[in-house]
């Protein structure tokens, strides 16, 4: 690849010989490779998988199972990207059985899949096996961004299911005032993007990045280029890379629901919202909950997550900024120490002493 | 099934290569100016119109969601002046447009304009915070750190230029309408190939949608039906196929008894694909 008006003639020669030493360690880094974690599937239904994460220190005797559920937007192996990153492989060493859902890629004959599907079908069907299997009445809970919405909707459902609850940079209220996001998509018409199909992931991906157009289409890669960045530094970069384009399709009519009722209409702060037919009240809420999100997030504001506990039932809240952006909760190197200590010792102590090391 | 959308995402290697690309052009134009008088602030003034251009290209060429409905619509990205010129459109192409789709391609040109407007507002605002912000610098020779350190002081100008017009109001209904417009001219886009579809005796977008609605009420029947507590018997009349899937249904909730049975994986892939061999990191 060609660095046009680096040349050595160039009064920026030295940074032509950076940037063409990084497009070379690029090239090295193109076969590199995302998850690192052993795991089995154990359960599906549709297109959704549960699995569950091979041991890798001795269990916790008692502890209960963490289930944790993703966004459907993007993938959840940016949680197990890479040994050092890796927000799964932290809890797994906490001695803590780990499962996670993964919702799969919807294709056109999953268009009409709705919000209620996913909750109920998709997140209910994982809960019961996994309630079945560990013959437990209740288990704890771990939402993600969009998947923080979903586990708040069925602990407010199912209150008796979710012994504890996490949410990580997970909106409450969609309409506050830095939510760029929200302002673009206010006066889309969700009836028009129903009837388009599936939304491809490149077409949500553009919406992102078209958030901070000239930060994450130009300076990123500028940084990286110039910054004198060694081979493990830019296999990193290109884990992260290859994961942030590759997002799965959205069904329509999920992405309509939940462009209308979150966006749109602010129904999960206005009390309004029905899944099947049911209202979910944040009330019900009443579980032990800790919520974790970014400080400098842009696509999920802080007030967005902020919102959370003034809506809640629960009394057992804790709630902490992480000062990073939302892509920098689950792989800055702050967030990697900081958050799965924050959740392992919070889960920790509301094990009601049923915790004991050793099998 | 392939989608109808057209927009692709950068390839990595592109998106490298583009970067550093622009970034060089960016800093030839630094390079080019004339040496300021020693002690004294340089004049960047003749600076402004070139990073403006050079942005302002970049802004119309950068992926957006409402472009990418535009030019899955049949409109070339970018495309900021009007009429836009011959525009293929896609499917209906061979049939000719009716006049609700030529209604709103036309439309979808001028929301196109008005948007290439706020790319030139974005960029020459820019421009104008970059300048201001390098006047009050004292005058140095362009160093490789230097350089470096005013491409910082720009994207943070850039960013800020744009915020400012994309949170605004006008901008977001924009945005909103450019997006409806497209998706409205893909809906019209399609009725004409369905029409035509329809004539010649093919399936249609219509009428699969029709079998998977049906689809889904007999899976949502299938489900009433394994939720129901255990009365003894089988479910009266029940078609083999869905005593088959109940019976799994049941299954997939391993030790969950009928709650689990409920929900536990009524379709065969689900059986299938339970207890699957351990999957490799990726």
């Amino acid at each position: 690849m060609s660095v046009p008006g680096a040349g050595a003639s160039s009064p920026f020669s030295d940074l032509g010989v950076r940037v063409a030493e990084t497009l070379a360690r690029l090239r090295l880094a193109g076969g590199v490779t995302v998850g690192c974690s052993a795991r089995r599937a154990v359960w599906s239904r549709g297109k959704t998988t549960l699995y569950r994460y091979d041991p890798i220190t001795e269990p916790i005797r008692g502890a209960r199972p963490l289930l944790v559920c993703f966004a459907l937007v993007n993938r959840p192996y940016i949680l197990d990207l890479q040994p050092d990153t890796s927000l799964l492989r932290r809890l797994l060493a906490s001695g803590r059985s780990v499962y996670l859902l993964e919702w799969g890629d919807p294709d056109e004959g999953d268009r009409l899949q709705d919000l209620n599907d996913y909750l109920e079908h998709g997140l209910g069907g994982c809960m019961q096996h996994l309630l079945g299997t560990h013959s437990l009445d209740a288990i704890d809970l771990m939402g993600v961004c969009q998947g923080g919405v979903f586990t708040l909707c069925y602990s407010a459902l199912h209150p008796t299911q979710v012994a504890n609850l996490v949410t990580l940079t997970t909106a409450v209220d969609f309409q506050t005032s830095g939510d760029l996001l929200s302002k673009w998509v206010r006066e889309l018409d969700t009836q028009l993007l129903e009837r388009m199909g599936n939304v491809p992931g490149e077409l949500l991906n553009a919406l992102f990045l078209s958030l901070l157009p000239f930060r994450l289409m130009q300076q990123k890669y500028v940084r990286l280029l110039t910054g004198r960045a060694d081979q493990r530094a830019v296999e990193d970069f290109v884990r992260m890379e290859r994961w942030i384009f590759d997002s799965p399709p959205q069904a329509a009519t999920a992405l309509a629901q939940f462009v209308r009722w979150f966006y749109q209409e602010n129904r999960l702060v206005r009390g309004t919202l029905e899944l099947g037919g049911r209202v979910v009240d944040l009330k019900a809420v009443r579980q032990p909950l800790l919520n974790l999100y970014a400080s400098a997030d842009h696509i999920v504001p802080p007030a967005a997550c902020e919102a959370m506990g003034r809506l809640i039932g629960s009394r057992d809240y804790t709630a902490a900024a992480i000062d990073t952006g939302h892509i920098g909760m689950y792989v800055s190197r702050k967030a990697r120490e900081e958050i799965p200590q924050r959740i392992i010792a919070w889960l920790e102590a509301r094990s009601g002493g049923r915790a004991r090391r050793g099998a | 099934m392939q989608s109808f959308f057209a927009y692709q995402s950068p390839q990595s290697e592109a998106a490298f290569a583009g970067a550093a690309a622009r970034f060089f052009e960016l800093l030839k134009t630094f390079a080019a100016q004339p040496p300021g008088v020693p002690g004294q602030p340089t004049d960047w003034t003749s600076f402004g119109a070139t990073l403006a251009g050079q942005f302002e290209q970049w802004l119309r060429s950068a992926p957006a969601a409402g472009a990418a409905f535009a030019a899955a619509a049949g409109l070339p990205p970018g495309a900021g002046t009007w009429p836009p010129g011959p525009v293929p459109l896609g499917p209906a192409a061979a049939m000719g447009a009716d006049a609700t789709a030529w209604e709103l391609l036309m439309k979808l040109g001028q929301l196109q304009g008005q948007l290439a407007q706020h790319w030139s507002e974005i960029a020459s605002s820019a421009a104008q915070l970059f300048l201001a912000r390098m006047r009050t610098r004292p005058s140095a020779e362009l160093s490789s750190e230097s350089a470096l350190a005013l491409y910082e002081l720009w994207v943070e100008c850039a960013e800020e230029a744009y915020a400012a017009t994309v949170r605004r109001e006008d901008f977001s209904h924009l945005q909103a309408q450019l997006t409806n417009t497209a998706m409205a001219l893909l809906l019209a886009q399609r009725r004409q190939a369905e029409s035509l579809a329809r004539a010649w005796g093919l399936p249609t977008r219509e009428e699969a949608d029709a079998l998977q609605r049906q689809i889904r009420e007999l899976r949502e029947e299938l489900d009433r039906r394994a939720a129901r507590p255990s009365q003894g018997t089988a479910p009266q009349a029940a078609p083999a196929r869905s005593r088959r899937a109940s019976k799994g249904g049941a299954k997939g909730g391993a030790k969950g008894g009928a709650k689990g049975g409920a929900k536990g994986g009524a379709t065969g892939a689900g059986r299938r694909r339970r207890g699957a061999a351990r999957s490799k990191p990726r």
